[in-house]
């Protein structure tokens, strides 16, 4: 058994476990345990890069799609924190509220 | 009602691009225009012009010469559409108030909630400490690799495009990391909107360069004695790298001109 | 030889973790303990499987002329690797930041309270406690 052969099996293997994360995303209650198992699979899909790249034999070029793909996650990622967190449930009441006191004050 | 009209108009546009379908070549064609040869050139186009690609420019990788050279005419459009959306969502959603109108609604917020925003602000300097000391040391390395990318577009995969969303995500991080006015600290808003400009420019007036030398439109053979360059072939990578930092500077400025108008519903102000 | 059973090793322990952190995202009972999962496990793995293919790389290095793109590319994915440790984890932060704020509470024991949130008696009556107590300040 070869290298490459052992390549293959472990990306098959990683397409595989991504399978749970997969699950999160359709059946997650909320948004956010949407996105954290996307942002999973975003992570993974780097791995896959590389061990694409393994398989053809071309690590080179395959290795600067993998750093950009692994930029574009974590940015996805920190924007949709960002996004949700301005809809949240705690951060609006705590906002309103203490917005109407002060106004009530002046 | 609504979401029965979208799907409506999804089904019919669906239609008519299976419709299209039909009038594809089937696969393995021989006499579909990829696998029948081009006048004067050998059997097939895809094996001349991968033949002939480093022959021709010096360029290895066979797609950014494909890409900027053979099919300029289309990316000197493509990079124009790109432009365009800028200028679509510059002219849809950015709110312009003049300066009286900004300042009267400017002080009645600060009379109502002039504490509030404070510990506001206290709040969000706690929430972006994580964020922001991981962004700076991302932002500095993403830009450098955005460069890499532009930069190595002829030897391997890269070029203005993709660079270009690299540098753009940057400064989208930037933004994320220390609120999009830090971010409009370094590319202000009427620099994005020249460099995006300063792109298309550079791409055409590279194309209009060679027509002064009595060549046809783009093409970049005819730099060659303004570029000191041995043959007409480097002259055609020069003109290709050229052409990709024009690309890059629109892609990178549309990027963040995107991401600021959408975030802030154009007021670039607040925002994520 | 020993390289590549070292980096096979690797590459095992990593799918090992990401195994971990499939069945803990699936299995466990609120979003804090998933985050949890799918954070440690998610990056650990990736980090590992990447310091696998990186060691593989550099199996032949005392050769010849072929070593220096191999360095080079070991190099870019110990870039991968440093980028991705910095970049998960402020991820992880910033989600479970986004989630507590968005409403997820985490899942506790009866009879122990949610310290986070503070006493259950002003968690639920936050609002009224935040009046409250600015009622109080003012003169």
């Amino acid at each position: 058994m070869t290298f490459e052969h052992f390549s293959i099996g472990v990306g098959v293997a990683l397409l595989l476990l991504m399978i749970p994360a997969m699950c999160r995303i359709v059946m997650g209650p909320t948004t956010m345990d949407r996105i954290v198992g996307a942002n999973m699979v975003g992570t993974k899909t780097t791995v896959l890069l590389v061990i694409i790249g393994v398989i053809f034999g071309k690590v080179d070029m395959f290795i600067d799609f993998a750093l950009t793909y692994a930029l574009l996650n974590f940015t996805g990622a920190i924007a949709a924190a960002r996004y949700l967190r301005h809809k949240g449930r705690r951060g609006i009441v705590l906002a309103s509220t203490s917005e109407e006191s002060v106004c009530e004050r002046a | 009602m609504q979401k029965l009209f979208a799907t409506i108009a999804v089904i019919i546009t669906g239609a008519i691009l299976l419709n299209a379908v039909e009038d594809f070549p089937r696969f393995g064609d021989p006499h579909s225009p990829p696998n029948s040869g081009v006048s004067g050139g050998s059997v097939s186009s895809s094996v001349h012009y991968l033949q002939n690609t480093y022959l021709d420019t010096r360029v290895p990788n066979v797609v950014t010469a494909v890409l900027a050279d053979y099919r300029g005419y289309d990316t000197l459009f493509e990079t124009a559409v790109i432009l365009t959306a800028g200028i679509a969502v510059f002219a849809i959603l950015r709110v312009v108030r003049r300066k009286d109108e900004e300042e009267s609604t400017g002080s009645e917020e600060k009379a109502c909630s002039g504490e509030f925003s404070t510990s506001d602000s206290d709040g969000e300097g706690r929430h972006r400490v994580v964020v922001g000391t991981a962004c700076r040391v991302v932002v500095p390395l993403a830009q450098l690799f955005g460069f890499y990318i532009i930069a190595h577009g002829h030897p391997s995969p890269g070029g203005g495009f993709q660079g270009g969303v690299v540098l753009g995500t940057s400064f989208i991080l930037l933004a994320l990391a220390g609120g999009l006015g830090s971010a409009l600290g370094r590319l202000r808003e009427d620099m994005y909107l020249r460099l995006a400009c300063l792109g298309v420019f550079i791409y055409a007036g590279i194309g209009l360069l060679s027509l002064f030398f009595r060549r046809n439109f783009l093409d970049y053979g005819a730099l060659s004695g303004l570029l000191q360059t041995g043959g007409e072939e480097m002259a055609r990578s020069h003109g290709i790298f050229g052409v990709e930092l024009g690309v890059a500077m629109t892609v990178t400025s549309v990027m963040f001109a995107l991401f600021a108008n959408l975030s802030t519903r154009g007021e670039l102000k607040g925002g994520l | 030889m020993v390289i590549s059973f070292l980096s096979a090793l690797l590459i095992l322990a990593g799918l090992v973790f990401f195994l971990g952190a499939g069945v803990g995202i699936l299995r466990f009972p609120d979003f804090f303990s998933r985050m949890h999962a799918a954070g440690k496990g998610d990056t650990l793995s990736t980090l590992l499987i990447i310091a696998g293919f990186a060691l593989y790389q550099m199996r032949d290095l005392g050769d010849s002329e072929a070593s220096v793109s191999a360095v080079l590319v070991a190099l870019k994915m110990l870039v991968i690797i440093a980028f991705l440790y910095i970049a998960s984890a402020t991820s992880t932060s910033a989600l479970a930041e986004a989630g507590w704020e968005d409403g997820n509470d985490p899942v506790i024991a009866p009879k122990h309270e949610n310290r986070l949130a503070g006493p259950p008696e002003s968690r639920t009556a936050a609002a009224d406690l935040n009046r409250n107590s600015t009622h109080d300040s003012q003169p």
